[in-house]
């Protein structure tokens, strides 16, 4: 208790300037000051929030958002680690497919799907390969660097100690490359997050992003608003929890790109 | 050799499309896609489009990088506005820009500031986290010893504070602009009747694919040089230090051939 209170003595103002903007924005949307048409009060978004989780509406949506998220994300990150690895460790590789991937790269990943779906049966699939694409680069391109940022002096020195082959790779490559490997997983991820919603926006009748633009179309306000606040706490637990996640593993790994 | 890669990738894709082993309806040879890319950049309307795209960058960019690096370094420096404000930077940060673009629809209604302010926003927090990180992972010592010499209040900001954030608030700006750049083009995807996303988005729905392909031959070669240095994932997985991006850098220009 009294740990909570010196908590609460310390971030006082962080606690208070949510609940105060949330009192202002509902008083002000009560008295006509803000257009409840568009900032409908808080307390009615909650109330919607509510009716889309009790009719199961909101759970249909976001599992299927997660599904893409995850097999996108799988997919991502076998395909990405492998190469990146394979990328990192042969250089005739590396300095093949480099000049692709650096043209590839670059082209935000929603034009990827018309390209996709020539290619891949367009519908569920083609959305998880569409959200693949941006973190498969992602995470190539950080477990290329992973291995090759290793010190050498390490290397030779193992070698000098006999180790070669897949000792070499198991017992000083990947553990060398793993933070960066990881750091590689997290931006992966909310990159995942960030595609898969545009392109459920553009061409998706379920899904998170498909619920919000489906929303604003018919101007159902209340729900856009509850549906962007699921979104949100979406991302926040894929970036928080991963965070908290390694922290939790793999103690050792220091993250190489904590947010800063 | 750099070049024998994507130059026998490109020599593939001819041969199977001429030979109609893969569809040329769906996959044009490349030299159908570089003609009409010509074509239309000199009598058709992609350079027009791309102008759009631009000026959208730019107005997006410029919305974002003034008041973001201001809002980061007054949080920098000023704890009760860090402690008010983190709360909503934390919490949207991770959201997917592109899920504000119904929001700003309807309080803006259909049309250029909606569109812009979406890029500006994804660029915003970049920015702000960045120049935040800045000024808190500065070297303590820089302070104490400044706060020594004698400066104090706008000298000791200045002349100590400002400078060294500075590299952290450019590695910020140019991940802003990358960050905007993906969201404006999903933005013309779906919403905007104009710039080079509504033209893939057009000729996808056309199935006039070499049309479609000509912007993303476009955007692929050319981010290099609208994004500084390219990439922003390169910078985001490598800007936790110089000494990472340089090597990065190094990389790609080849100049490292360490194998391992």
């Amino acid at each position: 208790m009294r740990a909570l209170g010196r908590w609460l003595a310390e971030h006082w103002i962080a606690v208070g300037s949510p609940i105060v903007l949330l009192v202002v924005w509902e008083r002000a949307s009560a008295t006509g000051l803000l257009r409840e048409a568009f900032f409908p009060r808080p307390s009615t978004i909650v109330a919607h929030l509510r009716q889309l989780a009790a009719d199961g509406t909101l759970w249909g949506h976001a599992a299927a958002t997660l599904a893409r998220i995850g097999w996108a994300f799988a997919l991502a990150a076998v395909l990405g680690v492998g190469i990146g690895l394979a990328m990192g460790l042969w250089r005739r590789l590396r300095e093949g497919l480099d000049p692709v991937f650096a043209v590839i790269y670059p082209i935000p990943s929603v034009l990827f799907l018309p390209l996709v779906s020539f290619l891949v049966p367009p519908g569920e699939i083609a959305l998880v390969v569409t959200t693949a694409v941006t973190s498969f680069f992602l995470i190539a391109f950080t477990t290329t660097h992973g291995v090759r940022q290793i010190d050498r002096l390490v290397v030779e020195a193992a070698v000098h100690y006999g180790a070669r082959g897949w000792r070499l790779f198991a017992t000083v490559l990947l553990p060398g490359a793993l933070p960066f490997i990881f750091t590689g997983l997290r931006l992966g991820l909310g990159f995942a997050l960030i595609v898969v919603v545009a392109v459920e926006i553009v061409s998706a009748s379920r899904g998170l992003g498909a619920l919000l633009w489906l929303s604003w179309q018919i101007l159902k306000v209340e729900d856009m608003y509850a549906t962007f606040f699921v979104i949100a706490l979406l991302g926040a637990a894929l970036s928080y929890g991963l965070a908290a996640l390694r922290a939790r593993l793999l103690p050792w790994v220091q993250d190489v790109a904590e947010r800063r | 050799m750099s070049l024998a890669v994507p130059a026998a990738l490109l020599a593939l894709w001819e041969l199977c499309s001429r030979l109609a082993i893969i569809s040329p309806r769906y996959f044009p040879a490349p030299t159908t896609v570089g003609w009409v890319l010509a074509d239309r950049f000199i009598a058709g309307d992609l350079g027009a489009q791309s102008l759009i795209t631009l000026t959208r960058l730019a107005f997006a960019f410029a919305l974002a990088a003034v008041p973001g690096v201001l809002l980061g370094l007054l949080m920098g420096i000023a704890r009760p506005v860090r402690d008010a404000v983190e709360p909503y930077i934390a919490f949207i940060f991770p959201v997917p820009k592109i899920a504000l673009l119904p929001f700003l629809l309807i309080i803006l209604g259909v049309g250029e500031p909606a569109f812009v302010l979406t890029g500006a926003t994804s660029a915003f927090f970049q920015i702000v986290i960045s120049t935040l990180g800045g000024v808190q992972t500065m070297d303590p010592r820089l302070l104490e010893v400044g706060r020594n010499y004698g400066a104090h209040g706008p000298r000791l900001f200045w002349k100590v504070i400002l400078p060294a954030a500075l590299p952290a608030i450019f590695t910020g700006l140019r991940l802003g602009l990358g960050l905007a750049l993906v969201t404006l083009v999903a933005v013309e995807f779906i919403a905007a009747k104009s710039g080079l996303g509504h033209l893939v988005y057009r000729h996808w729905q056309m199935l006039s694919t070499p049309e479609m392909y000509a912007p993303h031959v476009f955007q692929g070669t050319s981010t290099d040089v609208t994004v500084p240095e390219s990439s922003t994932a390169r910078e985001s997985t490598s800007g936790a230090s110089p000494r990472c991006s340089n090597s990065w850098r190094n990389m790609r220009a080849g100049k490292t051939s360490a194998t391992y």
